[in-house]
């Protein structure tokens, strides 16, 4: 049944209600607001740019790649170059083929000079048995593949490079920024190469994992959080970048919080509430991987000689080698207590013979014990990041400027309206076409901050451009609507203009869906930097499309009706 | 103004035949096209580049120092450029290691006010080289790939994508007449003028394909609406651009802000190119491509 349609008062239609609704919750969300001393204010959120404050991005340089090399050959080059004499290799048992094996290898060799087995301990490559004959030493070696190309690389690139089992090989993570090239070139003394994939390709790729990506990440935050920054948010942005906001603070300060390690100490219970100090975090050579075992969780570190003789000296002397429940061992990040708990039996009694390099701070059980486990990874890293970055890029504005730019984009708003009403009224001469077109155009702008605020997100300079760009496609759009219906020159029946509207949202929608897909390349590149213009031109353009060019469309009907 | 206009074009369009109305657009098209190949040629990128993709240091501050005396004070530091807006100045500094960054930033922000600072890393500058030269190639393709899903027929879809086209080049090709860097802003405004040139030539292909009466007579109104939309939208960035760039001769302490200035004038010089591509280019091709396929309205 077709039945011309009734004209319905505004009051009766569903879309009017709703740019309504929307317009005043957006209100609601911006929270405007005046006070005397603060003046005119909303609950709006500003970026740096307008707030005040500085950024810093930096790159985490790494690189992940799997690796072969020859056993007889890294263990000669890494002996060698330690003890300053030839080696010679008698024996290499146990696998020896590209992929890694639990079992381990042994590797005898000889060398014509004396060879203490604290020298073989400092170089890290497994547990040695030493003999000697005349002046030759003999020693046998109980190492793996994956220790000895890690503890060749850590050294020749003077990093820390982690090894982890992915399928059925090896990964490596370098921390500290490698070519292929270079590590090509460094693998050929060891006899050894990267290895290529099924595809011929070398397996390498530059950047870290997401795992070390993310601690880098913890760590900044744990330490701004410590120096009572607490909102500063610390975020990644891709596989190697991370961006810090600094509200508030400038540059300068900035860069020195990033670079500053905070001060990690290790004290010794006395008596009671009284401790004395063993350890600096300078003495903390390496921080290991959380591993669980036993089912209790635990934090890897090593200690360099320094460390290891004074927590020796110090377990003698307060007696904790004897009863060590009664002297705990403390660590203090920045002068908080951050993890306390006694030396376990055997490594108290150990230290009677000999300093212990290699520690391991129990946790507990559980995922409680996991938590507190990373935590503790982090600390005792003493805000020192666990891979080399660089400085990508970093920026300030002072407050006063951010002020300044503030009230210079409210001005450029509000005359870039007043500019396009007055070429819409030169174009219609009808204040009943100008009203709503402006109108429509605030409640649009209305919205989109309503919007900002609602999913608490910070307006910056670009967000603000996008503004102005969305009230520029806004007014083209309201023009295209206006125009249809007053084709010809006068208003047509409901019928026809039900036609009309549709044809000019035709339009309209397909200028909206080219919009909104060439800006959408800008929400993620130059690590969002103009990321708040693509958003505000895209939210505005959807705003304006579904919610309040409709009902312009039929608000001009109803004012051109009642004015004729 | 705007109905001026109007009227004279619309009367120019009516009396010229369609190889006219190309060949103008085509031949500023092909100018600036070599405009831009020319700086290529000499710089390896077809605009020159701003600081935020050559990598480098800007700072500015408030001072009542001169131009030169500035030039001096901080000629030690790699200084490539100084300007000074009313009493705000703008340092640009090539690249320079951490730490004397560090001690020109200390120097500057204990000695002036209102700093502002921008530094770009090297690489981080060729990163997003790469990322706004993919930004620009992806939002051209997804706008001709919506063009051709919304009129499925191929001239009238080429006549809009290369009016668009059209626009960048011309724009690109004012900005190295007239020295305007590549900055993120520029970018921004480029894109941006891929997301507006499409507005008007759809409703110009929507009107005269899909409407009946001559194309002629399609071809006027639709520049009626038209142009009042670009006109519209010129004068918002007109006022945009004279705020962000002009405020300081009202007060001297004022400063500009570079990004809304860039926007501005690149999205200026789009969207005068994109009058006459609309009106002219594609309208020569749409109104040929209407006159031959429908026969019987081929004019006397």
């Amino acid at each position: 049944m077709r039945e011309e349609e009734v004209p319905k008062g505004l009051k009766n239609d569903m879309r009017v209600w709703l740019l309504i609704a929307a317009v005043v919750l957006s209100v609601v969300m911006i929270g405007p607001g005046y006070s005397s001393e603060e003046g005119l204010n909303t609950d709006l959120n500003y970026g740096l740019d307008l707030e005040g404050g500085s950024w810093i991005q930096i790159k985490l340089q790494g690189a992940v790649t799997q690796l072969d090399a020859d056993i007889s050959m890294l263990v000669t080059e890494m002996v060698e170059s330690a003890i300053d004499a030839p080696v010679e290799i008698i024996s290499v048992t146990g696998d020896t083929g590209e992929g890694y094996s639990n079992d381990g290898n042994t590797v005898t060799f000889t060398t014509s000079t004396y060879v203490s087995g604290l020298q073989m301990d400092l170089l890290g490559l497994g547990e040695s048995d030493i003999s000697y004959s005349g002046d030759t030493s003999s020693i046998v070696l109980s190492t793996n593949k994956q220790t000895l190309i890690m503890q060749y690389l850590s050294q020749a690139l003077n990093t820390e490079v982690v090894p982890l089992f992915v399928g059925d090989g090896v990964e490596y993570e370098i921390r500290t920024a490698v070519s292929l090239e270079e590590l090509q070139v460094l693998m050929v003394p060891v006899g050894g190469n990267v290895l290529t994939g099924s595809d011929g390709a070398a397996i390498f790729r530059e950047g870290v994992r997401t795992e070390t990506r993310d601690m880098t990440r913890d760590i900044l935050s744990e330490k701004l959080n410590s120096l009572g920054l607490k909102d500063i948010p610390v975020r990644t942005v891709g596989e190697e970048y991370i961006l810090i906001d600094f509200a508030g603070t400038d540059l300068t300060t900035a860069k020195e919080i990033v670079e500053k390690p905070g001060k990690f100490e290790i004290r010794m219970q006395t008596t009671g509430n009284e401790s004395v100090h063993v350890l600096y975090g300078d003495s903390i050579e390496k921080v290991g991987i959380v591993t669980q075992v036993d089912g209790s969780w635990n934090t890897p570190f090593t200690l360099d000689e320094d460390g290891a003789f004074a927590l020796q000296k110090i377990a003698i002397e307060t007696g904790a080698i004897a009863d060590p429940n009664s002297h705990l061992l403390y660590m203090y990040l920045d002068d908080n207590e951050v993890y306390g708990a006694p030396l376990s039996y055997s490594a108290a009694s150990a230290l009677n013979e000999h300093p212990i390099y290699s520690w391991q701070a129990s946790t507990g059980a559980e995922e409680d014990g996991k938590t507190q486990a990373e935590q503790l990874q982090i600390h005792l890293r003493a805000g020192a990041l666990p891979v080399n970055v660089v400085l990508m890029g970093s920026g300030q504005v002072d407050a006063a400027l951010g002020a300044q730019f503030k009230r210079q984009v409210v001005l450029v708003g509000l005359f870039s309206l007043l500019a396009v009403a007055a070429v819409v009224f030169r174009r219609y001469r009808k204040k009943e076409i100008l009203l709503p077109m402006v109108g429509t155009s605030l409640c649009e702008v209305i919205m989109i901050l309503g919007f900002a605020g609602a999913v608490n997100w910070q307006l910056d300079l670009p967000a603000i451009a996008g503004i102005i760009a969305v009230i520029g496609t806004g007014i083209d759009h309201l023009v295209i609507i206006t125009d249809e219906v007053l084709y010809e020159g006068k208003l047509p029946s409901t019928k026809v203009y039900m036609e009309r509207i549709s044809k000019a949202f035709a339009i309209i929608f397909a200028a909206a869906a080219t919009t909104t897909i060439a800006m959408s390349p800008l929400v993620v590149m130059g690590f969002g930097a103009l990321r708040g213009f693509a958003i505000t031109t895209i939210i505005g353009v959807l705003i304006g499309v579904l919610i309040a060019r409709p009902v312009y469309g039929k608000v001009i009907k109803v004012v051109l009706d009642r004015a004729e | 103004m705007a109905a001026i206009l109007t009227e004279y074009l619309d009367s120019f369009v009516r009396s010229c035949d369609d190889k006219k109305l190309i060949a103008i657009p085509l031949a500023v098209l092909v100018l600036s096209l070599l405009v831009s190949g020319f700086v290529f040629a000499t710089t390896g990128a077809p605009v020159k580049l701003g600081m935020e993709f050559e990598g480098g240091t800007m700072i500015a501050f408030e001072t009542q120092e001169s131009a030169e005396a500035l030039e001096l004070a901080y000629s030690a530091h790699s200084l490539v450029d100084v300007r000074k807006t009313g009493d705000r100045a703008i340092l640009q500094f090539g690249p320079m290691d951490s730490e004397s960054q560090s001690e020109l930033e200390k120097a500057i922000t204990s000695k002036y006010s209102s700093v502002e600072i921008k530094q770009i890393g090297a690489l981080y500058g060729k990163e997003l080289q790469t990322q706004a030269l993919m930004a620009l190639c992806i939002s051209f393709i997804g706008m001709a790939l919506v063009v051709f899903l919304i009129f499925r027929t191929a001239v009238p879809s080429l006549a809009v994508v290369l009016s668009a086209f059209s626009d960048i080049a011309i724009a690109i090709g004012f900005m190295n007449l007239v020295g305007i860097e590549l900055s993120l802003g520029t970018v921004a405004a480029l894109l941006m003028i891929i997301g507006y040139s499409v507005d008007s030539d759809i409703l110009l292909t929507t009107r005269v394909l899909k409407r009946r009466g001559s194309p002629d007579e399609n071809i006027g109104r639709a520049m009626h609406t038209g142009i009042t939309m670009t006109t519209t939208t010129l004068a918002a960035l007109v006022v945009m651009y004279i705020v962000s760039t002009f405020s300081y001769l009202v007060t001297s302490s004022v400063s500009q802000i570079n990004l809304l200035s860039d926007i501005a004038i690149v999205l200026i010089f789009g969207l005068v190119a994109d009058l006459m591509n609309t009106w002219l280019l594609n309208t020569g091709i749409l109104r040929w491509h209407v006159r031959r396929s429908t026969p019987r309205r081929r004019r006397a």
